[in-house]
């Protein structure tokens, strides 16, 4: 029979994971700022796909950490 | 005995004659559609850098074809659709450029590892050291969905360092834009009747093979030196610098 970890370690992990997926909120918020800043300084065509991937991550960032509060 | 080597040869000679056209024929086909193994290589044409004075104070790099941008772009001359912070409206970019994209190398193999971990490598140490536990499922969803994020993120960020730390040759000075961990930025320039000497830099097996390497651009006065790290083709970097230096030092006599 494979054990499950007790209560005490499940809590650890969840809280882990609620802290660690705010503060990768967070940085991937920082991202998206970044990336404009840099936009600023080089205007190239490819420079939009790269708003939508920065912008896409936080919004993923953001789905992960509210999925983390409903099945944690 | 005679006779019937005489008869064998009678014969071999009418089939010749009657099949000599068929023959022809057939060996002429071969020789046409026969297809061309040893052509030899179509000349690579490797157009020189050449700068040249429309007008006092003005270069344009007119005589080099435009290289066409994409978002693997490390070394342009004379690139379209490209502006960047604190150009000038009279201002022309010459050469763009940006570090080799083997520097990326080391970062895609790590990311590689980190997608293959979860489905790989994790199951192979934990039957290896024998850790045996399981967790609630919507612990073991977060936890890859977070690793995969994370994952991303990593590679994103490391993309963008690469992408934006640019290196770039106009016809009146030389920038370059540095970002360090994605929140610190260096702008340096050094105007072209400033530079004093350019030299290069490039040793080792890699950089022999991928043609890279390093320029240093010495400034006069307190001016701080420029440095072009592992940049492809840095000779024609170099001459191109020089070429625009040269003018530059002919239209102030």
């Amino acid at each position: 029979m494979i054990p499950v970890l007790p209560g005490a370690l499940l809590l650890v992990i969840k809280i882990f994971f609620l802290v660690g997926l705010l503060l990768y909120s967070i940085f991937a918020a920082v991202l998206v700022r970044q990336e404009q800043l840099m936009a600023d300084v080089l205007e190239e065509s490819f420079e939009p796909i790269l708003r939508l991937l920065v912008i896409g991550h936080l919004v993923m960032a953001i789905g992960i950490f509210v999925l983390a509060f409903f099945f944690l | 005995m005679v006779n019937s080597v005489r008869s064998a040869f009678a014969i071999r000679k009418i089939f010749f004659l009657t099949h000599s056209r068929l023959l022809f024929a057939v060996f002429y086909s071969i020789f046409v559609w026969m297809p061309t193994i040893f052509v030899s290589p179509p000349k690579q044409v490797t157009p020189k850098t050449t700068v040249k004075k429309s007008s006092k104070k003005s270069f344009v790099a007119s005589e080099e074809p435009s290289t066409p941008m994409h978002p693997l772009t490390a070394f342009a001359v004379n690139p379209h659709g490209l502006r960047f912070e604190t150009q000038e409206e009279e201002e022309v970019v010459i050469l763009f450029l940006r570090q080799h994209f083997i520097v990326n190398i080391p970062w895609i193999f790590l990311t590689i590892v980190l997608l293959l971990a979860p489905t790989v490598i994790f199951p192979k140490l934990f039957s290896v050291l024998s850790i045996n536990f399981s967790l609630p499922a919507g612990y073991f969803l977060i936890g890859t969905l977070f690793w995969y994020l994370a994952t991303f993120g990593f590679a994103l960020a490391s993309f963008i360092g690469w992408f934006f730390n640019i290196y770039i040759v106009t016809n009146e000075r030389v920038v370059d834009i540095d970002f360090f961990y994605l929140l610190y930025k260096k702008f340096s320039e050094a105007e072209l009747s400033k530079i004093q000497d350019i030299s290069y830099t490039s040793g080792g097996i890699f950089a022999a093979i991928f043609n890279y390497g390093n320029v240093t651009i010495e400034t006069a006065g307190e001016a701080p030196n420029l440095m072009f790290e592992v940049i492809p083709y840095p000779e024609r970097v170099v001459e191109t610098i020089r070429a625009l230096t040269e003018q530059n030092e002919g239209d102030a006599v």
